[in-house]
């Protein structure tokens, strides 16, 4: 029988290629005649490059070209479809932070190239760096995304309500780290460069590159057919893949240009640390009154970085007054960027601590207050939601997990020599849908193949995409072949804001409707089609056949095409972003997360002995693939609660622990069994009925995790990570 | 500070060394492979840039994340911390060489089932280290492939996927 083709957990179907080792990488790529790049990053936070003496490296074996500020060719300040790219390379002598590119030294060989790099000696008049969140010195951006807003009267509100809490939270800086380094492989040939590169953009990347080099975008391509992971790092163009091409094109020859992992912390963007204040009054009987959120987040002393901390707070909870405003610090560090749930994972988590903090100034349950000031529209604008399953998440959640079990008194639950402590978190995450174009060809032996310039970097996209499109078309799976990740094909929107299955699908909901109405144009006057005449409302597809929906009759794609006498036929469809001003407003996915940590009751030793999730993400596309996405969040998420903490010097503004040795992630012996169940149905929005789910697993782990720390110890850790040190 | 600050790497009009190359004879997935190397090439770049094998990854270059693990003389190492000059002579088996006659390793398969990768990047090393786990007799146990599988770093979160993909493997005994 017949079994749906959307929905269930069929494998990837990139896997093969993946475990064979046969998925080519930006850093496979190999061209004839391929030199290698290498990068020298300044030592110094903040002045000015007095000298850079480049005449050993210059001089060593194999280097064909060290480039600098003194003779790199202009470029200019771009932007991309995410808004200006981060300033363009080796273009002043002015450095802003520790880690800027101060020269490309290009060789023979890697090995050459990284010996001449050694060789390159700058020299700076450096000026005291300013690199702290607190530092009275700094500049201080306010509304930097004109995105301060609230309803009522919060002061007011707070100054009459019986209950309050005022808190101040902190999460560290956390940087991305995708296990593959960034990589650039450029060459030019005459005017047209093509760049296989780490993108989680292709045909973003083709307009930044084009903006920045001063070319048509007609003369670039940017392929990214595998990257290896990206969490937001992928997002814009960076300035080493504009060296990479400006490399090559000095060069005369292909250049591949790989990170190191230490410059991995300084050149692909991080996820900002914060200082946030919460306030929230409510009644006794627990009703929130008031909602006032500050968050405060670094940013770069010459880049932008829309990184909205609390944008979940003007939309979470039914408060009456809601006040949240941004604010953002001027530092000498590096361009800071999106990282899986930007702002979300850091605002959630002071949030939703706060909440855990208001329960227990109530003697309320946690699980019970959220669900008394469940938002049963948007607080702020009054907007219904599209579809919004939050409760039945923390029904199931709370079920699943056997919340029920819990003893409310801090420190009551003990196994052996270990606290046991249970905590919760609930979270939103925006809804995101961008333009996206796609192309869909049948051919006669009855397949089809369907491209867009989008790319999977891991998330699965290829194989839900390849899903969709089988069922839109008709089709079984493996007769359905994607092609993504090269700009070349139909424009994509970048994998990112949790947003490419809303935009995609619907580009190729779109680009299969035109199919069949092309199939229908082909037989509108062939007496030798049960089709003929028929409207593409008067059909359906199934097993490779377009049929009539009143009888019954109909033919196949391939008998079509051999009548016809063409070999395959090709249509085109796109789709736009959703307005966000109807009285039904576009509405992102919701999760309940329940935590049991462990904590050893003599040396403080955090262990998160099971999470499990409850998502309401709309219609799930693959099973396996989307229990993938929330389980890969939830191991972030784990990490940002417990480990990640990227250490800058307070002195130098140096990354001080820049290696895998230092910057703690989880480890696998880190990650006990993760638990996630899908809930609730498909969102009206888009025609597939999907929400996206890629981000989802990060925000609320942490308050999760910190809320039963809290649970287990008594202890209140409002700084991320919870370490030892804080719960002794 | 005296208001200027040198990159002091190397001392000014040092000279870089003269390249020296010598050549390295690996037996590869079960081939005879000779080339010449830099004596500063890594296994791990011989590998990918000298016999076009770039199914193993560098992650880090540093040995701290696993992704470029391979088989030396039937025992994991880090080929991003393996010369490969020191590596001659020996038995080098890669992620390329685990299929048999057109057929994936049962752990390949089991990788592919359970879903234990996402983008996929430090899968060879994961798969390379799995297979040495299991015939080390260390995938006993749930908590034994954690913890024995805790030099593979995988920033997708796929662990519980390679855990049950392993656990699977190793208790059907079939991963000769």
């Amino acid at each position: 029988m017949d079994r749906p083709v959307v929905g269930e957990g069929i494998d990837r179907v990139d896997a093969r290629v993946k475990v064979s080792g046969r998925a080519t990488y930006p850093t496979d790529a190999d061209l004839p005649g391929l030199a290698h790049a290498v990068l020298v990053q300044s030592t110094v936070a903040a002045g000015r490059l007095t000298a850079v003496d480049t005449t050993a490296a210059t001089a060593a074996p194999g280097v064909l070209a060290v480039l600098t500020h003194e003779n790199a060719p202009p470029l200019r300040e771009a932007r991309d479809r995410l808004g200006p790219l981060p300033p363009p390379p080796l273009q002043s002598d002015r450095i802003v932070h520790h880690g800027e590119n101060v020269a490309v030294v290009v060789a023979e060989t890697f090995e050459q190239a990284t010996e001449a790099a050694r060789l390159v000696t700058a020299r700076y008049a450096p000026s005291p760096p300013v690199v702290d969140i607190d530092d009275p010195g700094a500049e201080h951006v306010r509304d930097p995304f004109g995105s301060d807003g609230g309803t009522g009267d919060v002061g007011a509100a707070l100054a009459t309500a019986p209950v309050r809490v005022e808190r101040t939270y902190r999460t560290a800086v956390n940087t991305n780290h995708p296990m593959g380094p960034f990589a650039t492989v450029a060459s030019w040939e005459g005017d047209k460069l093509t760049v296989h590169d780490s993108t989680q953009g292709p045909s973003n990347t083709r307009i930044g590159l084009a903006g920045t080099l001063g070319v048509p975008q007609d003369d670039v391509r940017v392929l990214a057919p595998y990257i290896g992971g990206g969490f937001g790092s992928g997002l814009r163009t960076w300035p080493h893949t504009v060296l990479a091409t400006v490399a090559a094109r000095h060069v005369g020859r292909p250049v591949k240009l790989v990170l190191t992992r230490k410059q991995m912390f300084t050149s692909v963007g991080h996820r900002p640390d914060t200082r946030q204040t919460v306030r929230i009054g409510a009644t006794r009987d627990g009703r929130i009154t008031a909602i006032d959120h500050e968050a405060w987040q670094t940013v770069s002393i010459r880049d932008v970085n829309p990184e909205h901390v609390t944008r979940a707070s003007l939309s979470g909870y039914a408060s009456p007054n809601i006040s949240a405003r941004d604010v953002q610090v001027r530092v000498n560090v590096p361009s800071p960027g999106s990282m899986r749930a930007p702002g979300d994972a850091q605002g959630n988590f002071a949030l939703e601590s706060a909440l855990d903090e208001l329960a227990y100034e109530l003697d309320l349950d946690p699980l019970e207050l959220r669900l008394r000031n469940y938002a049963d529209r948007h607080p702020v604008t009054g907007q219904q939601w599209s579809s919004n399953d939050l409760r039945a998440c923390y029904r199931t959640g709370a079920e699943r997990f056997g919340w029920s079990r819990r003893d409310p008194r801090p420190r009551s639950m003990r196994r052996g020599r270990h606290l046991v402590g249970y905590g919760m978190a609930g979270t939103s995450f925006f809804f995101a849908q961008f333009a996206c174009a796609a192309r869909v060809t049948v051919t006669r032996d009855g397949g089809a193949v369907v491209a867009s310039a989008g790319m999977d970097l891991g998330t699965g996209t290829y194989t839900v995409m390849t899903q969709l499109a089988a069922e839109l078309l008709g089709l079984p799976v493996r007769r359905v072949r994607m092609v993504m990740g090269d700009s070349s094909l139909p424009e994509a929107p970048v994998a990112g804001g949790s947003g490419l299955t809303g935009s995609m699908g619907s580009a190729i909901h779109a680009a299969a409707r035109n199919t069949v109405r092309a199939f229908l144009d082909l037989v509108r006057d062939d007496a030798g089609s049960p089709l003929r005449g028929a409207a593409v409302d008067d059909v359906r597809v199934e097993h490779g056949r377009i049929v009539r929906v009143d009888d019954g009759r109909g033919e196949s794609y391939a008998e079509i095409l051999t009548r016809h006498r063409q070999d395959e036929l090709t249509a085109e469809g796109s789709a736009e972003a959703p307005s966000e001003d109807e009285p039904v407003v576009p509405t992102g996915p919701y999760a309940a997360k329940f935590a049991e940590v462990h904590v050893d009751a003599d040396l403080g030793v955090i262990r998160v002995a099971r999470l499990v999730t409850a998502a309401h993400c709309g219609r799930v596309l693959n099973e396996k693939t989307a229990r993938g996405q929330l389980v890969g969040g939830t191991v972030g998420g784990i990490g940002m609660a417990l480990l990640e903490h990227t250490v800058t010097e307070p002195r130098t503004g140096r990354i001080a622990n820049g290696t895998f040795g230092d910057y703690l992630i989880a480890v696998n012996a880190d990650i006990p069994d993760l638990e996630v169940h899908f809930v609730g149905g498909p969102d009206p929005t888009t025609p597939n009925g999907t929400k996206g789910c890629g981000e989802l697993g990060i925000p609320g782990t942490a308050a999760a995790i910190a809320n039963a720390v809290f649970h287990a110890t008594g202890t209140r850790v409002r700084r991320l990570p919870i370490t030892i040190e804080q719960v002794l | 500070m005296d208001g200027s600050a040198a990159q002091a790497r190397v001392s000014p009009g040092q000279r870089a060394p003269a390249v020296v190359r010598v050549p390295v004879s690996l037996r590869v997935n079960g081939s005879e492979r000779r080339l010449e190397v830099d004596t500063r090439t890594t296994l791990l770049d011989a590998l990918r840039d000298g016999l076009k094998l770039t199914g193993t990854k560098k992650g880090c270059d540093q040995g701290q994340c696993g992704a470029c693990t391979v088989h030396v003389d039937g025992r994991r190492v880090l080929s991003c911390l393996t010369l490969a000059a020191s590596a001659d002579g020996r038995e080098v088996r890669t992620i390329e060489g685990l299929e048999q006659d057109g057929t994936p390793h049962p752990l390949q398969e089991a990788f592919v089932r359970h879903d234990g990768l996402q983008c996929g990047y430090c899968t060879a090393g994961q798969i390379m280290s799995a297979v040495a786990l299991i015939e080390e007799g260390r995938a006993g146990s749930d908590d034994e492939i954690r913890e024995f599988m805790s030099g593979n770093l995988c920033r997708c979160g796929a662990y519980p996927n390679i855990v049950a993909a392993i656990r699977e493997v190793a208790g059907r005994g079939d991963h000769a």
